[in-house]
């Protein structure tokens, strides 16, 4: 009796222990069952005959889709609806984890799944209002039948593939952290797009700019932080490009607010937004087209290679759309429907980031601590309030936290002056309301540059150089975007949110957006440099990337003819470092070796014979890019840091200015020590600091200072902490101010070549593969060609029944 | 014949039935027709599932999922994670096989006979 009872209860305790998560493990009893667990999720290799027939609700014809050997579907609908009911319904099963993270990191809904750790996260996307604007755009969206269609059909196919799945079949990531896929929502394509915005928009240094301007005055503020480089740029639209239009009036400038408290206990306070990491260089991008007079075609070839954060799965999933008046190739971003960088029989379009000035504080000043009003042109203004709920793993409460909104929007920052709340309102482009996804769908359809032009009109931000080129052979480059129109320098500083006179006073027309077309030296091209020279009209930026890629591709693009894809994939991975050429000469010149010890010496005559290309196996890249930024903290550091009153650094080009034609400045000096140290001193300085950095961490000079293994570029799984699905260590050349911009952790995202022509003929790859699945022969298996930059051709049909040798699997949507 | 009994039944209620049921199956089995070794007969049948299946899986996918989760586990490799794999589920399934047997014997007039037949 007590036997039996004693086995029956081990067996309940051992299943129930079994089947509960076990703190941040996962039920280990459906998690290694070989039927439902991980094992389900390892895939072998696709049987190139193999054929498949999906019966689904909701589509309104048949779609087939044809996948080729790289993995990529090719996509053939009857309508737009099943068009983009297919692109959801493959994206979902190759991406569905991804898309699942990326809605929630972008909604502040991490918590939900993985608990108190991610709860700052969450606050901080529910601050800037990434909600408030997701819901703004979705009404303009559904408003429109265009953007309507797109979307109901994007959304039916991914809850279709959703909603045939049996928990064997979710993703592992959701077997490791036991929760199951939701139902996909329209809003969250807007979402998407709205961390797109923060990631290529989302920041701003005024307040590092106000501190500057508070301890050093105009004067001295304006010398170091000029409006336009001061030693060499290259902007996107050339010099000299003649603004054919009527301008509108400019906003009259208002006077540089002081908003310094003497009481202040530089304390931030607690609902405030995060310190925000200054812009990394490496989130960028190159795009650039030849005209026909530079190609050996005989028609413009076009390129594009956004940098972002490298990651598995990639950001970028291919695809080709294929339906009546739509048959397009490229590259989309889970979760959005269409292709967002790509070609189609007549055009081709790249973009890259505009450093636009769309975010910006405005100091706020409130009535009392209820918040409920503001000062603003002499009289009290109600606020509005939101309140966010974040549901917490763990929890049965959700967090709350009250919004206070004003004009402007959130007041969610802070400048450490404040007392118990945030007083800085965060204006930004994210919270306007627009319909950005139309630009890509009519570029999707575009057959020509007016199409084109028509297309930039729709665009909202963030901000993008549409690059372009046709098979009537025009090449063209767009600064799309709406852009605030403001006073010169609006924004640069904090802004007082209590003057109507510094609020953004409209928009910069669209069609006055800065663009060229079939410019006189034959080709277009953009790196996120300053957009224009300081003769447009009206004010984007103060300060923009630095120009050095841009330079490089601009001489490289001046100098081509008979130029082929090849040409340009060579300029995509030009290693060349332009900083290095500008700056190293003098620098060597201006070094007293005489008090180098032998190893160092030796170093140095590395240094010396460097042909300035940063490539794998270069030890002399691997010095200089140690003693760039050593060199610009030894000029700045000791008179820009203040505990808790962060100050902006002078600009890379504004530091080479200053060691090339300003020697004497007091700048050089370390205020912190009573000698009186000259640009020689700290060169040296800055040099020997550099040495030991690399000699510390890579010991002696040796193979192991080569610039692949200093800069040690990875891959990691979005999760960031699996560290089985990160990449294997890759070697790769390039830098952060090099063509080929990859860096530790950014780069080329996506590699595209287009030569235009009665057929086009495109190149392309990514670092990873089509499938999210680490157990898939596709989840890197574009990793090694692009280490290597190498292109893939792709493969564009024109038809299903195209026969083609790379062409693999089958699978027929059927009507229901 | 019991363990054959459990491999069949169980490897075909797992293809639609929740992870738990070999929780059931070899209960039921040894409820039904109580047999030798309860215990080893179960644990060797859900493991022999298990272990098959699951060397199946990893066989076919080059073990491109199982090495990366052993690794994950801190386990070297997915044949270690394999055979936890089946220790746990042979764990279970013993478990389950032992308790069909022990309660079928509580029934009143089976106990003498339990041990005795097949």
């Amino acid at each position: 009796m007590a036997k039996a009872l004693i086995s029956l209860l081990a067996t309940i305790t051992l299943v129930y222990i079994l089947n509960r998560p076990l703190g941040p493990a996962p039920a280990l009893g459906p998690f290694l069952s070989p039927f439902t667990g991980i094992w389900q999720n390892g895939e072998k290799p696709v049987d190139p005959e193999s054929e498949e027939v999906l019966k689904l609700d909701s589509l309104k014809k048949d779609v087939v889709i044809r996948y080729d050997d790289t993995g990529v579907p090719h996509i053939f609908a009857e309508n737009d609806f099943d068009l983009y009911y297919a692109q959801g319904y493959v994206t979902a099963k190759d991406r569905l984890w991804q898309m699942d993270l990326q809605t929630r990191a972008a909604s502040g809904r991490l918590s939900e799944i993985l608990g108190k750790a991610t709860l700052e996260i969450d606050l901080q996307s529910r601050r800037l209002g990434m909600g408030y604007g997701a819901e703004a755009n979705l009404k303009l969206a559904m408003s429109d039948p265009r953007s309507r269609e797109a979307l109901l059909g994007y959304t039916a196919g991914v809850n279709a593939y959703i909603r045939q799945l049996s928990s064997r079949d979710y993703p592992v990531e959701f077997k490791l952290l036991g929760y199951k896929p939701e139902r996909w929502e329209p809003i969250n394509t807007m979402y998407m797009l709205e961390q797109m915005t923060l990631n290529l928009a989302g920041r701003s240094n005024e307040v590092n700019m106000s501190n500057v301007l508070e301890k050093y005055g105009k004067e001295i503020t304006d010398q170091l932080f000029p409006d336009y480089p001061m030693l060499q740029e290259s902007p996107v639209i050339p010099a000299g490009t003649k603004w054919d239009f009527k301008k509108l009036l400019i906003p009259a400038a208002t006077s540089a607010s002081r908003f310094s408290d003497s009481l202040s206990d530089y304390k931030k306070p607690e609902n405030s937004l995060p310190e925000r990491e200054p812009e990394i260089e490496g989130i960028g991008s190159n795009n650039w087209a030849i005209g026909a007079e530079k190609s050996i075609t005989g028609y413009p070839v076009l390129a594009n290679d956004p940098h972002l954060d490298l990651s598995l799965p990639s950001i970028w999933y291919q695809v080709q759309l294929h339906a009546p008046e739509t048959n397009v190739y490229g590259v989309s971003l889970p979760g959005i429907p269409a292709v967002i960088i790509g070609f189609n029989k007549d055009i081709a379009w790249g973009v890259t980031n505009v450093d636009a000035d769309v975010f910006d504080l405005y100091k706020i000043r409130f009535k009392d601590d209820t918040r409920n009003f503001y000062w603003y042109e002499n009289q009290w203004k109600p606020t509005r309030k939101r309140e966010e709920l974040i549901y917490v793993k763990g929890e049965k409460e959700p967090v709350r936290e009250e919004i206070v909104y004003t004009h402007h929007g959130p007041v969610t920052d802070s400048d450490n002056t404040s007392g118990k709340f945030p007083t800085l309102a965060v204006k930004w482009i994210g919270h306007e309301p627009g319909n950005t996804f139309l630009t890509f769908y009519e570029l999707n359809k575009s057959r020509n540059y007016d199409d084109y032009r028509k297309a930039m009109t729709y665009f909202v931000g963030p901000a993008q150089n549409f690059v372009f080129a046709d098979n009537s052979k025009n090449i063209a480059i767009t600064v799309s975007g709406k852009l605030p129109l403001k006073y010169k320098d609006q924004g640069k500083f904090v802004l007082d949110g209590s003057k109507a006179a510094d609020d953004w006073q409209g928009w910069i027309p669209a069609g006055q957006n800065p663009f060229v077309k079939n410019p006189q030296r034959g080709f277009v091209s953009s790196a996120n440099q300053s957009s224009t020279d300081p003769s447009y009209p009206y004010y984007i930026n103060w300060v923009f990337s630095p120009s050095e890629r841009a330079i490089r591709i601009n001489e490289r693009l001046s100098a081509m003819s008979k130029a082929n894809a090849d040409s340009l994939r060579k300029l995509q991975n030009d290693n060349y470092n332009v900083t290095a050429r500008t700056i190293l000469p003098e620098l060597l010149h201006i070094l007293n070796t005489a008090a180098l010890t032998p190893s160092q010496k030796a170093s140095l005559i590395t240094l010396a014979n460097w042909d300035y290309q940063n490539d794998p196996e270069s030890i002399a890249a691997s010095i200089f890019e140690e003693w760039m930024p050593a060199l610009r903290s030894a000029i700045w550091n000791d008179e820009f840091s203040a505990a808790g009153k962060p100050l902006e650094l002078p600009s890379r080009d504004r530091t080479m200015y200053l060691v090339l034609k300003q020697p004497g400045e007091k700048w050089f000096d370390n205020v912190n020590t009573p000698e009186k140290e000259t640009l020689p001193d700290i060169a040296f300085s800055s040099f020997k600091a550099a040495l030991d950095t690399l000699n510390n961490r890579h010991g002696a000079m040796s193979p192991s200072w080569q610039w692949s293994k200093v800069k040690a570029t990875e891959i990691r799984h979005l999760s960031r902490s699996l560290k089985p699905f990160n990449a294997p260590p890759l070697t790769t050349g390039g830098g952060s101010s090099v063509v080929n911009a990859t860096t530790k952790r950014h780069g080329p995202s996506w590699r595209m070549v287009v030569e235009l022509g009665p057929e086009p003929k495109a190149y392309g790859i990514y670092p990873g593969g089509q499938s999210g699945n680490p157990g898939s022969p596709y989840y890197m298996n574009m990793l090694k060609k692009w280490e290597n930059g190498e292109l893939n051709e792709l493969v564009f049909l024109s038809s299903p029944d195209r026969s083609d040798s790379r062409l693999t699997k089958c699978l027929t949507l059927h009507k229901k | 014949m019991n363990f054959i009994i459990i491999v069949i039944i169980s490897a075909v209620m797992q293809l639609f039935m929740p992870w738990w049921i070999v929780a059931v199956v070899p209960f039921a089995v040894y409820f039904w027709r109580p047999g030798n070794s309860p215990f080893l007969a179960s644990f060797a049948a859900i493991a022999f599932v298990w272990l098959a299946y699951g060397f199946y899986l990893h066989l076919i996918s080059d073990g491109a999922m199982s090495n990366r989760i052993a690794e994950i586990l801190s386990l070297s490799n997915g044949y270690i994670l394999l055979l936890v794999t089946a220790l746990i589920g042979g764990l279970v399934g013993g478990l389950s096989g032992l308790s069909g047997f022990l309660i079928k014997g509580l029934l009143p007039g089976r106990l003498p006979h339990a041990s005795s037949r097949n």
